[in-house]
């Protein structure tokens, strides 16, 4: 069975290429793999099945979609909530009909009036605070023949939303840390506290940072080690002021470093910390990473980061006690290394029993042979038990058949 | 109790899973319960016959029997198990191979198109979907269990089977190797025939029937084997339990078996069994030096380990008393007590 393989590809500087860059290689020992590039509008050879990635940018994920409208196929869906994906392949190009017409599929006339006001910019951009409730996930999902996903929080989503074709919940492939990890240049005999990523407002850091200052007062070796770029408009400094918090003493910013100072960071940190508010329903690279290297997590209670081990991470609601739970957790960790080497090594298990890049290929080949041909083997299936039901008389809506009917879905050769 | 033992039936093929599931059935009676065998035909061919006919145990209602519960449902093999009952005890004996370790192979049944791939991960579901609803799994053999853990991810109790009833005895170590079982490519008894042909001074006799049985002996007629191999056919126990009596060894070597009763049979015949290091199931049982010899899957290796038993009378005859002290062990008593427990 041949695979058509849409995704962004490195260089392009997106975890969603960074995963396909991780899974590819283990995916191509198993199947025969077809990598479709930006642009193309022939494949090379004949393809069984398409498998399109698809996340909320639409830079990187425009041209997948419009892929997908053309042949429907097989969708990993990254995030669930897609609006910024739509808004940037509709409104982006100059096309509001487009956007109208994606917020009224979502919404109906109440939808609609909704992306007027945003054209007319009567409203604030819809995809900046209100993405969630209006995730225009629509699309994609009407032109999937089934999706993956990455956790039952998707999942129950996608349900949601109307969704009955197939669905596949395949973990995140987990990174095998390099061998050797240079060092990264921090304070000595700090308990070191990273939050690493694209620093942005759904990463709680207004909430981190209070807690952290809290921490700092009845735990002064704390450090914040913060390691991304910082979210355009997000401004830190009179947050630090406010707090008392002084850069380079009490916290650490670095902005954007490449995959081997990323681990660097990573080994040097002693609690991983990855907040989350609202989520789009994404997984986190970095949390996954931190797993495979062994670093305790303090995660935000919600979407997937709700489905990581207990005994690896611990949990913090989205309520009105957050910053204080936060405080919590870190002062917990940060005063207990015991419990941080425990949590560490269940994350590091957890990582290779479920993570594995050989178990998540094999997944995926089982997702793909499934997708390719279940339907035909479902309607054989049908068929023949139905050509029987006719051949003997059996009404086709009548109580006989329904009871066969039930007992096929049981088995999973139902319609 | 009332006791329901599953169990497919292939029209006109007898193997040792029918052998198992009939004498479950006398050795629950004997047990003062009322046990009864549930068969249903099976065809496995053409594309999706297998799911098919295995559907038709699903249809099959066991909650009770004119008018009177059945307690318990004791399914075996593939697709038995698709069978729905509140207390669903399964003894797995055999899944359904071809959409596992032998698919790919020569003896596989599913190609490369998109409906054949998605039709053998069709039966992995089903599989994972009634297997997974048996109150207790068991599984004939430690090879069983763990391909069922890693293809379902679903664990089974290692429960193994005794062998079938016969008037075991031995009379002699003779001049001739034993073959039992159904011919066909799984089973390999080719790799005994080439064996013969590498070494001039070895006999054989195959008992049992199969499709492979023309091929093998035309095989023995190319190789010039002059009546060295006899192929005796289906045989009554009795002239079953005679040839075990008087050969010198037993040969049991299928690819990769579930489980397989012969090397028990033979032990119990206080014969040494010639396996391979690729047999799968037997491997558990047969002791290399032990209570028999373990080769290379090669003509000339089993070749070589025919004639060593036979030049090594002294270890051949304690090797087989070996086994019997093995095979006495596994009684029928025990194997209800945790099928019922």
């Amino acid at each position: 069975m041949r695979v058509a393989y849409y995704s962004p590809q490195p260089p392009e500087r997106s975890g969603i290429a960074d995963y396909s860059a991780l899974l590819l290689p283990a995916l191509e020992e198993r199947i025969d793999v077809e990598v479709v590039r930006r642009g193309a509008r022939r494949f090379r050879r004949r393809t069984d099945i398409s498998l399109y990635h698809v996340g909320n940018d639409p830079e990187a994920h425009g041209w997948i979609v419009e892929a997908l409208r053309r042949r429907p196929g097989l969708v990993v869906l990254h995030d669930f909530v897609l609006h910024h994906l739509v808004a940037g392949m509709t409104l982006g190009r100059g096309d509001g009909g487009g956007y109208l017409d994606a917020m009224q599929r979502e919404a109906g006339p109440v939808g609609r009036m909704l992306a007027h006001g945003v054209i007319d910019e009567l409203l604030p951009p819809l995809w900046e605070d209100r993405a969630v409730d209006y995730p225009l996930t629509g699309e994609v999902l009407g032109s999937a023949t089934g999706l993956i996903v990455h956790s039952a929080y998707v999942e129950r989503l996608a349900r949601d939303a109307g969704y009955r074709r197939p669905i596949w919940r395949i973990p995140h492939p987990a990174w095998v840390p390099p061998t050797e990890i240079t060092p990264a240049e921090l304070p000595t005999g700090r308990i070191v506290i990273g939050c690493y990523g694209h620093l942005n407002p759904a990463k709680r850091l207004p909430q981190l940072l209070e807690a952290f200052a809290d921490v700092r007062r009845r735990l002064p070796e704390a450090l914040l080690l913060l390691v991304g770029s910082l979210s355009p408009g997000l401004d830190l400094d009179p947050v630090y002021d406010r707090l008392g918090l002084t850069n380079g003493e009490d916290l650490v910013h670095v902005e954007y470093v490449d995959e081997a100072r990323l681990w660097a960071f990573l080994a040097a940190c002693d609690i991983c910390i990855n907040l989350r508010h609202p989520t789009m329903g994404e997984t986190s690279g970095i949390v996954i990473r931190a797993l495979s290297l062994g670093r305790p997590l303090v995660v935000s209670d919600v979407g997937w980061f709700s489905e990581l081990p207990t005994e690896a991470a611990l949990k913090v609601p989205v309520d009105g006690q957050e910053v204080q739970t936060i405080g919590e957790a870190l002062e917990l960790l940060g005063r207990d290394p015991d419990l941080r080497a425990k949590m560490g090594e269940a994350g590091r298990t957890s990582a290779r029993r479920d993570n594995d890049v050989g178990r998540v290929a094999d997944l995926y080949v089982t997702a793909l042979e499934e997708a390719a041909g279940g339907d035909a083997v479902r309607e054989a299936v049908v068929g023949e038990v139905a050509r029987a039901a006719e051949e003997v008389g059996l009404q086709a809506n009548g109580p006989a058949l329904a009871e066969v009917a039930e007992r096929l879905r049981e088995v999973g050769s139902g319609r | 109790m009332r006791i329901a033992v599953c169990a497919p039936q292939v029209p006109f093929v007898r193997g040792g899973a029918e052998i198992v599931s009939e004498r479950l059935v006398d050795e629950l009676r004997k047990r003062d319960h009322a046990a009864e065998l549930v068969t249903v035909p099976f065809k496995w061919y053409p594309g999706e016959r297998v799911l098919t006919q295995a559907f038709l145990w699903r249809l099959v209602d066991l909650e009770e029997a004119d008018g009177a519960p059945i307690d318990l449902v004791v399914a075996t093999k593939f697709p038995s198990y698709v069978v729905r009952h509140s207390n669903k005890v399964v003894w797995l004996l055999h899944q359904f191979r071809q959409a596992y370790e032998l698919d790919r192979t020569e003896l596989g049944q599913f190609d490369e198109s998109p409906e054949d791939r998605a039709l053998r991960r069709a039966v992995h579901r089903l599989d994972k979907l009634a297997l997974g609803e048996a109150r207790k799994l068991f599984a004939t053999s430690g090879n069983v269990a763990e391909r069922l853990r890693r293809t379902t991810g679903l664990e089974a109790e290692v429960l193994a089977h005794p062998p079938q009833e016969l008037p075991y005895r031995c009379d002699e170590y003779g001049d001739f190797i034993l073959s039992v079982g159904r011919i066909d490519r799984a089973k390999r008894v080719g790799l005994l025939i080439d064996a013969l042909g590498a070494d001039t001074s070895l006999r054989c006799v195959v008992a049992g029937e199969g499709p492979e049985r023309g091929r093998l002996e035309q095989l023995a007629r190319e190789r010039g084997l002059d009546g060295r191999a006899k192929f005796a056919g289906r045989v009554s126990e009795q002239e079953l339990a005679d040839l075990y009596a008087r050969c010198l060894a037993v040969y049991y070597a299928p690819v990769d078996e579930d489980f397989g009763m012969v090397p028990y049979e033979a032990f119990l015949a206080k014969k040494p069994v010639v396996t391979t290091t690729d047999a799968g199931g037997p491997l558990e049982v047969v002791g290399d030096r032990e209570t028999g010899l373990v080769c290379e899957p090669t003509a000339t290796a089993v070749a070589e380990a025919c004639a060593w038993l036979r030049d090594h009378p002294d270890e051949t005859r304690k090797w087989g008393q070996a086994g019997q002290r093995a095979a006495e062990r596994l009684t029928w008593d025990a194997a209800i007590d945790r099928l019922l427990e």
